[in-house]
C-alpha cells in the first residue's frame, strides 16, 4: 500500500484488519473500512476504469457514491460502484468494459473517430439502409457498456419492509442528524437515512472538532431511539409521503426496499461537488476537493504527490490544508475568487501531468484538485412538486417551496456555519415532528381500530424557522474549453453545443438527445453543468434555460430489492397429502395446487366410465348465500331465471359482464327458504364474490344478502361413473338415492361416512351418473378414504384434472376461459335458451341482445377430426379452405379414450358453424387438416341418458 | 424472538368459528355490540368486529354463542370453523415481521392490543386480531385455509431474521 497514509489520518479504516483482494488478477491489500476505489489508490492504482464510448481511462473523481469513473466488476457482480462499495476479503475486482485490458484497451480506438461520434450518432448513422440494422446491432452489442452477468449465478436474498414513521429524514449530515434528533426528542418515531456508510456528511471529512461533532450527533440520535440507516438511499417520495428506501445495508440480505409512509419528509442531503467542465477534465488525477479531502482524511490515501488547486471557495482552501497535511507538495493554488482559472490539462495516458492555467501559465503536476460550487440534490422535493429556482449569486438552485409536509434543511436551502447548520436541522426537525404529530392524531381519529385520540387535535405549527443564509459563489460551469459534461454517458460540452445548434433548445429535449445527465449518477453531477453549457450555447440565462424534472430513483435500486421476497401464493386442498401420497402428478391451475393425474389418465377416464371414480374438485368456488333477496340477486347476475327454484333444486347458470362477454358458470343450489350455495370456476370464486358484492353494495344495498366465501371450508368430491349410487348409498343412510326421490339437478344435506352437514349435489361434469359431495374440510380426508375403502370391490379409483378435463370434452361442456376467450359474449357459447331477454333486467343482457341481434358472432361448435389420430393443438388455426382467412380456432382439444379418436371443441364464425361443415384446420407443423362440426356438443352420450340415469 | 403456531394443525387443536352477519338494530347486532376493527375476550368466546356488519366468534365458546344469537331481522350465521384457518404470532418482534409482509400499520397507536383488520399478507387476504398474550405482543391471523402451507412459509422466511 505504496499510497496509504500514516495514522492519524484516516480516520474509518482499521489498520489492524488487513484485507486481501485481487485487482484484474494482481493480489493487493486493504484494510477494513476501505471502499475498494480507496483501496486501490492506496496500492497506487489510478486507473479504475474506461469511459464508456471512447474508452478514455479514468480515475477517481468524487470517491463517493456519485463517482461516475470507478464502476467496477466485483466476482459475478457488475456495474460495483467501487468508490462506495467496501473493500470485502477474497474480492475479485476487475475493470469492466475492457479490452484486452484496462490499461491496453482497443476500444479505445473510438476516440480517434470521436469526432464523428457526436450525440445522435446512432439515431442518423444506423438506421438506414434498414434491412442492415441487425448487422449494426450485432457489433454495436460488442460495444455496450456495463460487466458481464453470469446467468448461473444464485438468485442472492432480498427483502422487502413496510414503515410508518412519523418522520423520515433524508440525509445524515449534521442538519440531518440535528433534524433527526429534535423530532425523536419530540416524541416522533424517526427514521434518518443515509446514503453512506456512517453519519456526519461534509464534517467526516472536516476539522477535528467537525468529526467529534458529528460523532456526538450520531450518539445522541441512537441514544433517543431514532432508527439509523446507513448505506440507505431514500430514492423516491410519492403521493401522501409514500417514500421508497433502498437499504444496502440490512443483514443478510443483499438489499432491502422499504415502503415508508412518513407523515413528515425531511430533505437534507446536502449539496453535492460540481466537476469543472474544461479541455482534459476527465484525466485520472484531476478531482473534486471533497474527493481529495475523503481520501486523505477518511481513508488515508494520498491521492498525488504535486498538485494544483483550483478553488473557488472554503472546499477547496480546506483542500489545501488537507493535501499539505498529507505530504502533497502544492504545486499552484488557483483562485477563482481572485479572477485566476484554468483552461485545460494534459498528460499521459494514465494521468494528469500538467494544468495551463487562464494567463497561459502551465504547470506540472500529477493531481488538480477543483472547488468550483454545489449542485443542491432537490430530486425528493422536485418528486413532491417543487422546482428548483436558479440562484445566480449563489451559483446554483434553490427549492421554490415544497408542500407542508416535505421540509428542507441544511445545504440544501442554505449556508453556514457547523452550529448554524445543526440549528436550523434542530428547529426542522421540531417543525417536522409537530406536524407529523397533527397528521398522527387525524389517522387516530380516523381509523376506527386505532387508540383513543389524547385531547383535541394539536394546532398546525407555522414554519417560523429562522433561514439560512444563502454565500455568495462565483458561477463557475466551464472554462474556455471544451470538456466532459457526463462522465457516465461520454457526453461532452461540445457534444451539447453541436445539440443546441441543430435546434435542440429545451433541456429535457437536449438531455433525451445526448443521454447527459441519464447515467448511472442521474444527474447529480452533470444537470446544472448541462443546463449551464445549453445556457451559454443559446446565449440565455441558466435561469432561463431551468432543470429537468428529477423523477425516482433518486439512485438506482436494483431489481431484486424492487422484486424483494418471492412471494406467489398457492393453495391446497386438504386432501393435497392423500394425492402426494398416492403417486399424483401436481399441477398449477390458477393458485391451486391439484393431482392432474396418478400416472394414467386415459386409464382414470375408461375406469370411472366403467365403475366409479371419484375426484377432489376443492377449488370448485363456493358461495353461501343468505337472505331474503338472493333470488333477486341471482336473477341479476345469472342470464337465466331464478324467482321460482325449489328448495332442494339446482340450477346451472351463466355470468356476463356488463359487455356481455361471458364471465363465469356455474350451479346454484338452494338448500333452504332463505339459504341457498353458489358454485363458480375455480378460477372465478374470489373474482365472482367481488362482482357479487360490488352489485350488493353499489347498486342494491337496500337488497337482503349475505355472502360468505366457504370455498375452503367444504371439501368438494365428485363421485362419476355408473356406480357412484351405489357407492355413495353405501355411506349415507339419510340421503335417499332413489333416482325419483333425488333426480338430476338436485341438491341434499345428509351425512356421509358419519360426517354430519354434508350436502350432495346431483349432477356432473363428466357426462357420468354423479354426486358431488360437500364435506366440512376437518372431515375431507375420512371421507375420502371411506370411498375407497367402501368402493373398492365397485372399482374405485381416483382420478385427476386431466381425466375430467378429456371426459367434460367428451361430454361437450366448455369451459369459461379455455373456450371462451375475453371477446366471447354469450351467445358464442350457443346455450341460447338460457338467455332470457324476457327478464327485466340482468348483467349484460342490453350488449348481449345486441349481440343475439346482429347475429355477428362465433359460435361454439363440437368438430371431430376427419383422421381421429391426429389431436390439433389448442389454439390451431381454423382457415377457409385453401386461402389464410382465419375463420375460427380449435379451443379444446383431446384423444378420447371413450371414443377412441380425437375430439374438439372449436370456435368459428357461423358460417361454418352447421353441423356437417368442413372446417380446415392448421396444425403448428404447417399441415393443414379437415376436421367435421358435430350435431352435438356431446361427442358422447348427447341424449344425457348415463347422467339422468 | 417470534413464535409462530398454527392453531388449527389438528383436529384437537381447531379453533371453532362463525362467521355473524347482522345489519344495524338487528337483535344479534346488538348482542354482540363493540365497535368496527375491535374485540373483545367473553368467556370462552373472542368475539370480532370484523367488518362493519360482521363479527367473528373464535374459540370453543363460538358454536354456542353464535346458536344462541336471536337472528331476527336481517341477520345470518356461517360456521367458518373449516374455511378459516388461524394462526397466532408472537413476540416482540411479531409486528416487525409482520411489516415485511404487510403494509398496515401495526404500531401500538393505530393496533393498540384488541384492534381488529384485514390486511393483504403475503398476497394472502388475512384478518388480523391483535390479542397480546400474557403481556407480550400477539397478534392472530386467520386465513383462507387452502393457503396455509405456503403462508406458514412465507411467514417463517419473514421471521427468520428475528
Amino acid at each position: 500500500m505504496s499510497h496509504r497514509l500514516p495514522a492519524p489520518l484516516g480516520d474509518v479504516i482499521d489498520r489492524s484488519s488487513v484485507i486481501s483482494f485481487t485487482w484484474n488478477g494482481k493480489k493487493l491489500q486493504g484494510f477494513e473500512g476501505d471502499t475498494i476505489a480507496s483501496a486501490l489508490l492506496a496500492n497506487g492504482e489510478h486507473i479504475l476504469g474506461r469511459s464508456m464510448k471512447y474508452h478514455r481511462p479514468r480515475g477517481v473523481l468524487t470517491a463517493d457514491f456519485w463517482d461516475p469513473n470507478t464502476t467496477v466488476q466485483v466476482d459475478d457482480e457488475p456495474n460495483v460502484r467501487a468508490s462506495h462499495r467496501k473493500l470485502a476479503d477474497g474480492m475479485a475486482v476487475s475493470a469492466q468494459n475492457v479490452w484486452p485490458s484496462l490499461k491496453f484497451d482497443v476500444k479505445a480506438a473510438n476516440g480517434l473517430v470521436g469526432r464523428f461520434l457526436t450525440a445522435g450518432f446512432y439515431y442518423k448513422t444506423f438506421m438506414k439502409p434498414a434491412k442492415l440494422w441487425p448487422a449494426y446491432e450485432h457489433v454495436l452489442a460488442k460495444f455496450a457498456p456495463g460487466g458481464s452477468v453470469d446467468l448461473d449465478t444464485p438468485h442472492g436474498r432480498y427483502d422487502k419492509r413496510h414503515a410508518h414513521p412519523d418522520v423520515v429524514v433524508a440525509g445524515g449530515g449534521p442538519s440531518g442528524m440535528a433534524a433527526a434528533l429534535a423530532a425523536a426528542e419530540a416524541g416522533s418515531s424517526v427514521m434518518l437515512v443515509e446514503h453512506e456508510h456512517q453519519l456526519g456528511g461534509h464534517l467526516l471529512w472536516g476539522s477535528n472538532d467537525d468529526r467529534a461533532a458529528a460523532n456526538e450527533l450520531a450518539a445522541a440520535c441512537a441514544a433517543a431511539g431514532v432508527e439509523i440507516l446507513t448505506n440507505s438511499t431514500v430514492a423516491g417520495r410519492y403521493e401522501d409521503n409514500w417514500i421508497s428506501i433502498s437499504q444496502r445495508s440490512h443483514p443478510g440480505v443483499i438489499e432491502r426496499l422499504i415502503k415508508a409512509r412518513g407523515k413528515t419528509l425531511v430533505g437534507a442531503a446536502g449539496t453535492i461537488e460540481r466537476p469543472y467542465v474544461f479541455q482534459g477534465n476527465d484525466l485520472p488525477g484531476v478531482m473534486t476537493s471533497g474527493a481529495a479531502q475523503r481520501l486523505i482524511r477518511m481513508y488515508g490515501v494520498k491521492p498525488g504527490t504535486r498538485a494544483v488547486v483550483f478553488t473557488a471557495n472554503e472546499s477547496g482552501d480546506s483542500a489545501v490544508e488537507a493535501l499539505q497535511s498529507a505530504g502533497i507538495s502544492i504545486a499552484r493554488v488557483v483562485d477563482a475568487r481572485a479572477g485566476e482559472g484554468i483552461t485545460s490539462a494534459s498528460g499521459s495516458k494514465s494521468r494528469v501531468k500538467r494544468v495551463t492555467l487562464s494567463d497561459g501559465t502551465t504547470v506540472e503536476c500529477d493531481l488538480l484538485v477543483t472547488a468550483v460550487g454545489w449542485t443542491t440534490p432537490t430530486s425528493l422535493l422536485n418528486m413532491a412538486g417543487d422546482r428548483p429556482v436558479y440562484d445566480a449569486d449563489a451559483a446554483r438552485f434553490f427549492p421554490a417551496g415544497p408542500p407542508d409536509n416535505v421540509l428542507a434543511t441544511g445545504g440544501m436551502i442554505g449556508d453556514g456555519s457547523r452550529d448554524e447548520l445543526i440549528a436550523h436541522g434542530r428547529a426542522t426537525g421540531e417543525l417536522a415532528a409537530g406536524r407529523a404529530a397533527v397528521v398522527r392524531h387525524r389517522l387516530q381519529a380516523a381509523t376506527a381500530r386505532a387508540a383513543a385520540v389524547d385531547g383535541p387535535e394539536p394546532d398546525y405549527p407555522a414554519d417560523e424557522r429562522t433561514p439560512l443564509d444563502r454565500a455568495q459563489h462565483p458561477e463557475l460551469y466551464r472554462s474556455t474549453t471544451h470538456g466532459i459534461v457526463d462522465y457516465s454517458e461520454d457526453v461532452s460540452s461540445k457534444d451539447l453545443f453541436s445539440a443546441a445548434g441543430e435546434g435542440f433548445d429545451s433541456v429535457e429535449l437536449i438531455k433525451r438527445f445526448t443521454t447527459a445527465t441519464m447515467g448511472p449518477s442521474q444527474g447529480k453531477l452533470e444537470t446544472v453543468n448541462t443546463v449551464a453549457v445549453l445556457a451559454e450555447a443559446r446565449n440565455e440565462t441558466i435561469a432561463e434555460v431551468g432543470t429537468t424534472v428529477w423523477r425516482p430513483p433518486y439512485a438506482p435500486i436494483s431489481l431484486g430489492a424492487l422484486a424483494g421476497r418471492i412471494n406467489e401464493p398457492t393453495r391446497v386442498s386438504v386432501l393435497q397429502p392423500w394425492h402426494e401420497a398416492n403417486g399424483a402428478t401436481p399441477i398449477l391451475a390458477g393458485q391451486w395446487v391439484r393431482p392432474e393425474h396418478y400416472g394414467d389418465p386415459a386409464a382414470e377416464v375408461r375406469n370411472t366410465r366403467t365403475n366409479v371414480g371419484i375426484i377432489d374438485v376443492t377449488p370448485l368456488g363456493k358461495l353461501d348465500l343468505q337472505g331474503p333477496d338472493v333470488p333477486k340477486l341471482l336473477n341479476l347476475l345469472y342470464t337465466n331465471k331464478w324467482m321460482a327454484l325449489p328448495i332442494g333444486g339446482v340450477r346451472y347458470g351463466l355470468m356476463c359482464a356488463e359487455d356481455g362477454v361471458v364471465l363465469d358458470d356455474g350451479v346454484t343450489a338452494r338448500l333452504g327458504e332463505e339459504h341457498y350455495l353458489m358454485t363458480t370456476t375455480s378460477s372465478g370464486a374470489a373474482k365472482i364474490w367481488n362482482w357479487i358484492e360490488m352489485w350488493l353494495q353499489t347498486e342494491h344495498p337496500d337488497w337482503q344478502v349475505h355472502v360468505t366465501p366457504v370455498t375452503t371450508g367444504l371439501t368438494s368430491i365428485n363421485i362419476a361413473g355408473p356406480n357412484s349410487r351405489e357407492l355413495l348409498g353405501r355411506l349415507t343412510t339419510d340421503i335417499d338415492l332413489d333416482p325419483t326421490a333425488f333426480p338430476y339437478m338436485n341438491v341434499r344435506r345428509g351425512t356421509i361416512a358419519g360426517v354430519q352437514n354434508c350436502i350432495a349435489w346431483r349432477i356432473g361434469f363428466t357426462g357420468e351418473l354423479s354426486y358431488e359431495i360437500h364435506v366440512p374440510s376437518g372431515h375431507a380426508v375420512h371421507v375420502w378414504e371411506q370411498l375407497l375403502d367402501q368402493g373398492a370391490d365397485l372399482g374405485v379409483k381416483a382420478f385427476g384434472l386431466e381425466a375430467q378435463r378429456i371426459m367434460r370434452l367428451e361430454k361437450g361442456h366448455f369451459i369459461v376461459g379455455q373456450d371462451t376467450d375475453g371477446l366471447s359474449k354469450a351467445p358464442v357459447t350457443g346455450l341460447n335458451p338460457l338467455l332470457k331477454l324476457d327478464k327485466d333486467d340482468w348483467a349484460g343482457m342490453p350488449e348481449v341482445a345486441w349481440t343475439m341481434e346482429s347475429g355477428d358472432h362465433p359460435v361454439i361448435v363440437a368438430c371431430q377430426p376427419d383422421n381421429g389420430s391426429v389431436v390439433p393443438e389448442e389454439a390451431a388455426q381454423i382457415l377457409r379452405a385453401g386461402t389464410t382467412e382465419i375463420v375460427g380456432r380449435i379451443t379444446s382439444s383431446r384423444m378420447s379414450p371413450t371414443l377412441n379418436r380425437s375430439i374438439c371443441l372449436a370456435q368459428v364464425t357461423k358460417e361454418f358453424a352447421a353441423p356437417g361443415t368442413s372446417l380446415e384446420v392448421l396444425l403448428v407443423s404447417g399441415e393443414r387438416i379437415t376436421a367435421t362440426v358435430q350435431e352435438h356438443h356431446a361427442h358422447f352420450d348427447p341424449e344425457g341418458a348415463r347422467l339422468r340415469g | 424472538m417470534v413464535e409462530i403456531t398454527h392453531l388449527d394443525a389438528s383436529p384437537d387443536t381447531r379453533v371453532p368459528k362463525a362467521s355473524v352477519r347482522a345489519a344495524d338494530g338487528t337483535a344479534a347486532a346488538a348482542t354482540l355490540g363493540l365497535n368496527f376493527g375491535s374485540a373483545e375476550q367473553r368467556g370462552e368466546t373472542l368475539v370480532v368486529r370484523i367488518r362493519p356488519d360482521e363479527w367473528y366468534l373464535l374459540g370453543d365458546g363460538a358454536p354456542a354463542m353464535a346458536a344462541g344469537l336471536d337472528l331476527s331481522g336481517f341477520a345470518s350465521t356461517v360456521d367458518i370453523s373449516h374455511s378459516r384457518t388461524a394462526v397466532r404470532i408472537t413476540g416482540d418482534c411479531a409486528a416487525d415481521t409482520l411489516s415485511k409482509l404487510g403494509s398496515a400499520d401495526f404500531s401500538d397507536h393505530m393496533t393498540p392490543n384488541g384492534a381488529a383488520l384485514g390486511n393483504g399478507i403475503a398476497g394472502v387476504t388475512c384478518d388480523i386480531v391483535r390479542d397480546d398474550q400474557r403481556g407480550v405482543r400477539s397478534y392472530l391471523l386467520l386465513l383462507d385455509g387452502s393457503f396455509i402451507t405456503y403462508f406458514l412459509g412465507a411467514l417463517h422466511d419473514a421471521a427468520s431474521e428475528f
